[in-house]
């Protein structure tokens, strides 16, 4: 999904899809997390900030799903955004994913830069991510779970706050699992 | 003959719900207007976190089915934290919850009474309705 480029290779027009590109955060340990954590891997994104009182408790929900039936899955992670990087620091990420019993780096939540964090989410994940003070919480953002595949493409995006969405995103994963 | 016995039946059976409910009181079917009202609210403001069944999730959000905050914590109380949240930790069946809760500002009375009403006696056993001068007055006096 998302923007395509064609190059000509010998005389023939080749699709180029668009990939998630380079970029590193620090997750709820402290830690630097980048893409080349993901190298091989599937991995579910999504963004959300841990005082949000709207979708984000759901997304959560719907997460944890993920979280503990890939459990055991090593070649599929999960990847958390917050779009609220000056509150949501490490230490708050960490009371945030242990609270919610879930641990590093199968399930990174990672924060930033704010305008990298954005920029990333609206122009590589395709989502909405951005501060709206006439919002609840104080910021807009989507609830979607964005899956990308071992080549770093974009392969789905649902919502996930729909338990029926985030089953059709596990069936999706069942294949890419099966992918080389 | 089937058909027909199978109508008689469902007429009989209507014929004594409709006996049942004229029978409830007013002041039982205002209460349980305050309960379905409530309910709406709670999908609508409290679900997300607390969960449709009141489980609550992991150690990020207390539940409310089943817990000692129904006894601990009366009405007057409940309404302040629906309302204003809930800075500081709290206590649910022995074990603190540590994540701030956020206010709902924008609720009225009305919508804080019938929540209050729809919890307690969803998990509080407790069928008695919480009134609207009940809710102002508690809202009004809030620490």
């Amino acid at each position: 999904m998302g923007h395509k480029d064609t190059v000509v290779k010998n005389g023939k027009v080749d699709t180029v899809y668009h990939q998630i590109p380079s970029f590193q955060f620090l997750n709820q340990d402290s830690t630097w997390v980048s893409d080349k954590n993901y190298e091989g891997k599937i991995y579910v994104a999504d963004f959300f900030f841990t005082s949000c009182p709207t979708i984000c408790p759901k997304m959560k929900t719907q997460m944890l799903r993920l979280y503990e039936r890939y459990a055991h899955e090593n070649q599929l992670a999960l990847l958390s955004f917050s779009i609220d990087p000056d509150f949501d620091r490490p230490h708050v990420l960490k009371a945030y994913a242990s609270r919610l019993q879930v641990q590093s780096p199968k399930w990174n939540m990672v924060t930033g830069e704010k305008a990298k964090i954005y920029e990333l989410g609206q122009k590589s994940f395709m989502v909405t991510a951005q501060e709206d003070k006439n919002e609840a919480g104080g910021f807009v953002h989507s609830g979607a779970f964005i899956l990308v595949d071992k080549q770093r493409h974009v392969r789905g995006i649902y919502d996930g706050t729909q338990e029926q969405e985030v089953n059709h995103l596990m069936e999706d994963i069942e294949l890419l699992l099966k992918e080389k | 003959m089937k058909i027909n016995q199978a109508f008689l039946g469902l007429l009989a059976a209507s014929t004594l719900l409709l006996i049942q409910s004229s029978c409830q009181s007013k002041e039982e079917i205002f209460r349980q207007q305050y309960v379905v009202e409530g309910m709406m609210q709670y999908e609508k403001h409290c679900e997300n976190c607390h969960q449709k069944e009141g489980s609550g999730l992991k150690d990020l959000y207390p539940p409310l089915a089943k817990t000692d905050l129904w006894k601990r914590l009366n009405a007057s109380q409940i309404a302040c934290i629906i309302k204003n949240g809930q800075k500081e930790a709290i206590l649910v069946n022995q074990k603190s919850y540590q994540n701030y809760m956020p206010g709902n500002n924008k609720l009225e009375a009305l919508d804080v009474a019938e929540i209050v009403t729809y919890l307690r006696d969803k998990w509080g056993n407790d069928p008695r309705i919480f009134s609207l001068d009940s809710a102002r007055l508690a809202l009004k006096n809030c620490p």
